[in-house]
């Protein structure tokens, strides 16, 4: 772990030796005055290495081997034969799409609405704190609420039977749907907050005038919203939205606690799978395999998506 | 005036009946989940809701008698906190290297930084598991420490290179023609003046790492290491099932400190996020 190790060597120096290094810094030849800033990123640089290039080179070695405890058998491309036919893997490949794309959708839609209505109001902005709460509390907590709440303490059945909408109770890990429902409503009521307060700071903070100018037009609020302030605040939309997908595709907390990937693993995600593969059946070329896939796709959703939305919301 | 205030569509019943609803969405999970803490165990999985529980320290007796609530917190406390200085003192010479030089190359290095937060904890976590069991480090404070800040690392330097890009050259400048050297700068100008970064910085990713889950699930495997974020998905009784009152109450143990942290940050919340791209 040489890596970890020399974490910090440059800056560590930084504080109180500062001076006397600095004189000798300018004394010394220009080529370390061309390496200063190459010095001063790299700990950071080399310490990230450390958890992506490390990591990805292991799993790509793994992937490529049958591993029984200690015994590393070299097996070629079968790991990725098999998991190219393994209908589970599929299965939590859609399950992380499905799951993700309707839980992002929702929480986009009802961050907007809720952005619509509080960006200009003052009483709301006191109030701000509250809209935040859920987003702070650990997932894990928030995903023992749910269950409390769907399973355990069969408190949605009895809302639900008391309003009129069902007889009996609702078997929320039995049903594909229900089971799914449980991880949505969980993702969406914790992390819904995080986009309502960017958009709420980004609809705040672009230039006033341009919306008084269209409301001077006559323009309705909705309207300007539509079409005067989401454009503008379009770069700050892509870049939050690339963040919770980010998170909402790598799901495991909630299908952990929850549903363990029940009904018939139709919720189980790909996290998951990659999780229940390396250590419930110890399979850990096979999880290797399956965490390579994902390795591609991430790099390629980092250079086509992440890149573009952080560069737009620099300009 | 007042009239040309108020334009069309803008309906106040209507927009606070969807902001008052939403807000009790928010709020009646959490007064009811703490409702849980102070109830009796038999009160809480019944065969019918019970919404008007009985009042029961029960669950502090648990925890207090059964469970090694103190040193989870100290592990929780000493593995986010030890993540956050090594996050500092990596990050922030990174960030004043990504803002204050032109040098080939700063740009894709920046983007690298950006893309290790995009690594889902799945992909990289057998990998992390074995290299930790190889150095003697499973079940070890040190091991999360060292995982919470290589997690964190990107959202720290991010963070703080946006607010360092606010601060104007000349301050910079006029330092440099008193004669001060590069890190002398960064110590004494560059750091106090984008302190409200720093800060920012450090309470998010404590945050995050407050609630880090797969890796510390790996890892930690007693309450040498347990830390609270996990720690609730061991609190089963066996036959009893899941000890929801005590859950109920490390929740908002480890809820509180982060309602005050971020109540000192909230200006700087969205920033924080969405690691410098809104300037809110």
């Amino acid at each position: 772990m040489a890596v970890l190790d020399q974490t910090g060597g440059v800056a560590r120096a930084a504080p109180d030796r500062a001076r006397p290094r600095e004189k000798a810094l300018r004394r010394r030849s220009p080529a370390l005055r061309r390496a200063f800033p190459y010095l001063l990123v790299a700990p950071a640089v080399i310490y990230l290495l450390g958890i992506t290039l490390y990591p990805g080179a292991y799993a790509i070695y793994q992937s490529f081997y049958l591993v029984r405890f200690t015994e590393w058998i070299p097996v070629g491309f079968d790991n990725y034969v098999e998991l190219w036919s393994d209908s589970e893997f599929w299965q939590a490949l859609l399950n992380t799409l499905i799951i993700g794309g309707i839980a992002l959708t929702l929480e986009c839609v009802i961050a907007m609405a809720l952005a619509f209505f509080a960006y200009r109001d003052a009483l709301i902005r006191g109030w701000r704190i509250v809209f935040l709460m859920p987003m702070l509390f650990m997932p894990s907590a928030v995903a023992f609420i749910w269950k409390l709440a769907f399973n355990d303490g069969r408190v949605i059945s009895d809302l639900l039977r008391k309003i009129g909408l069902i007889d009996g109770n609702l078997d929320f890990l039995g049903n594909v749907w229900l089971a799914r429902s449980t991880l949505i409503v969980a993702d969406v009521w914790q992390w819904t907050p995080f986009l309502f307060i960017i958009f709420v700071a980004a609809l705040q903070s672009q230039d006033q005038e341009v919306e008084e100018a269209a409301r001077l037009d006559g323009a309705s609020w909705p309207a300007i919203f539509w079409n005067v302030s989401l454009p503008m605040i379009r770069p700050v939309i892509a870049v939050a939205v690339v963040l919770r997908g980010i998170d909402i595709t790598t799901m495991f907390t909630n299908v952990f606690i929850l549903t363990k990937g029940t009904p018939g693993g139709t919720t189980e995600t790909i996290s998951y799978f990659i999780y229940r593969q390396g250590f419930q059946t110890f399979n850990f070329g096979y999880a290797s395999a399956a965490a390579v896939v994902m390795l591609v796709v991430t790099i390629l959703a980092a250079q086509l998506v992440v890149k573009r939305a952080f560069r737009s919301g620099k300009a | 005036m007042e009239k040309r205030r108020k334009s069309k569509g803008d309906n106040l019943v209507l927009r606070y009946l969807v902001l008052g609803s939403w807000a009790l969405f928010c709020l009646v999970p959490i007064l009811w989940f703490l409702s849980i803490g102070f109830r009796p165990r038999t009160e809480i999985i019944t065969p019918e809701p019970i919404y008007w529980p009985t009042f029961s320290l029960d669950a502090w007796r648990l925890l207090l008698a059964d469970w090694p609530i103190f040193d989870y917190l100290r592990n929780s406390v000493v593995a986010v906190a030890g993540s956050v200085v090594i996050d500092l003192i990596l990050g922030i010479p990174a960030a004043y290297s990504l803002t204050r030089y032109e040098y080939r190359g700063r740009d894709d290095i920046g983007f690298y930084i950006l893309s290790t937060r995009m690594m889902a904890p799945a992909i990289v976590a057998i990998p992390i598991f074995f290299l930790f069991r190889n150095m003697g480090l499973l079940d070890s404070v040190w091991a999360l420490m060292l995982i919470y800040a290589a997690v964190n690392l990107s959202i720290v330097v991010w963070i703080i290179r946006s607010y360092m890009l606010d601060i104007p050259k000349e301050l910079e400048d006029a330092a440099r023609t008193d004669g001060a050297g590069d890190l002398r700068i960064l110590w004494e100008v560059i750091i106090p003046a984008c302190l409200p970064g720093i800060i920012t910085a450090s309470v998010i990713a404590a945050i995050f790492a407050i609630n880090e889950f797969l890796f510390t699930l790996l890892i930690a495997s007693t309450k040498s290491a347990y830390t609270m974020s996990v720690a609730l998905a061991n609190f089963t009784g066996g036959s009893d099932g899941v000890i929801y009152n005590a859950i109920a109450l490390v929740s908002f143990l480890a809820f509180l400190p982060i309602l005050v942290l971020i109540v000192l940050i909230q200006k700087h919340l969205s920033r924080g996020l969405t690691m410098g791209a809104v300037k809110g």
